[in-house]
């Protein structure tokens, strides 16, 4: 092994160590999950904000209530099921999968594949039919090839 | 394009279509989220006029009336008439009213609360709990509560006088049958 290939090779598993440790999964901190939290959580007061980005006294007051739930030892399923309780799916800026609203997240799939199928169907269609013609079909046309280049013949005019 | 590819596409947007209608055909004050239909979230908030607290649970067994408003809420000024006229028409029986002041000064809830003639009980919400107990988007809501303790119906927006007394009258029909 070269000296160059070796250093791409530390390279690699020092990027897919660093992905791996960052992906890892840990702990959070109280203020992470309330962060996180009220990323998910619509507030219901604003036009497609989350509590987290959102300046309204009724974000700040949705704030709290999650940072008094963390802070109570709830889940954030259990705090996620709160808000829901009151206002539906809507208020999860991203609907569950479990629900109805899962429907959401089929929809691209199902195009992808419609386009797919329709892509593939179209190019079956214009594939050239790859069939050698049968030996009447073939005679037929040396004819016709034979016919129209006698037609096309130049006169001879002694030029060569 | 295969006809079963065809057939889907026609299919999908008919589903759509379908689904469009019936969302048009609902009325945008009658949204029905996660509470109608469930227990009435309990609450013990402090009343606006400085007597102390009110809670829910005392008005167990009545038709209860909970309407969310704001000084600042032009809409709030526009039902209130209606409001106060069914209060009067209503308070000497089995139905209560309970304002609920949502994101308010405590000194503006009490000047409108004066200026617009709410004698029904009030009170203070802010810490939004009470509001996000009944999943309330913005003022004005009334929420009506049936005598079993369960919500029974939403209004979101200003609400007429014909709305309310209908809806009050049916919730005591059930509860005299």
């Amino acid at each position: 092994m070269t000296r160059e290939r070796a250093l791409i090779l530390v390279a690699l598993l020092a990027i897919l160590g660093a992905v791996a440790w960052s992906a890892w999964p840990r702990e959070l901190t109280a203020a992470e999950r309330v962060d996180r939290i009220t990323s998910e959580l619509r507030c219901v007061t604003c036009q497609g904000l989350s509590v987290k980005d959102s300046p309204a006294a009724s974000a700040r007051q949705m704030r709290d209530l999650v940072v008094q739930r963390v802070a109570e030892g709830r889940t954030d399923d259990e705090i996620r099921g709160e808000f829901r309780a009151s206002y539906g799916d809507w208020v999860l800026l991203s609907p569950p999968a479990s629900s109805w609203t899962g429907l959401i997240w089929l929809v691209p799939i199902v195009a992808l594949a419609a386009g797919l199928a329709a892509v593939l169907g179209r190019l079956r269609t214009v594939v050239p039919n790859a069939a050698a013609p049968s030996p009447p079909e073939l005679a037929a046309l040396r004819e016709r090839v034979a016919r129209e280049e006698a037609l096309d013949l130049p006169e001879a005019d002694g030029a060569e | 394009m295969p006809r079963w590819l065809r057939l889907s596409v026609v299919v999908g947007i008919a589903a759509l279509v379908v689904v469009l209608m019936l969302s048009f055909r609902r009325d945008p004050h009658d949204i029905r989220t996660g509470t109608v239909n469930k227990p009435a979230a309990a609450f013990t908030a402090d009343r606006l006029d400085g007597t102390g607290t009110l809670s829910l649970r005392d008005y167990a067994g009545k038709v209860v009336v909970l309407n969310f408003f704001a000084s600042w809420c032009p809409p709030c000024k526009e039902e209130n008439p209606a409001l106060v006229r069914v209060w009067e028409r209503y308070r000497t029986s089995d139905v209560v009213f309970i304002g609920i002041v949502y994101e308010d000064a405590t000194d503006k809830a009490r000047a409108y609360v004066s200026a617009n003639g709410v004698t029904w009980p009030t009170v203070r919400d802010d810490d939004g709990r009470i509001a996000f107990a009944y999943g309330v988007f913005g003022p004005p809501e009334t929420y009506f509560i049936g005598p079993d303790g369960v919500i029974a119906g939403r209004r979101i927006g200003a609400i007429s006088e014909a709305t309310l007394v209908a809806s009050i009258d049916k919730l005591r029909a059930q509860a005299s049958r």
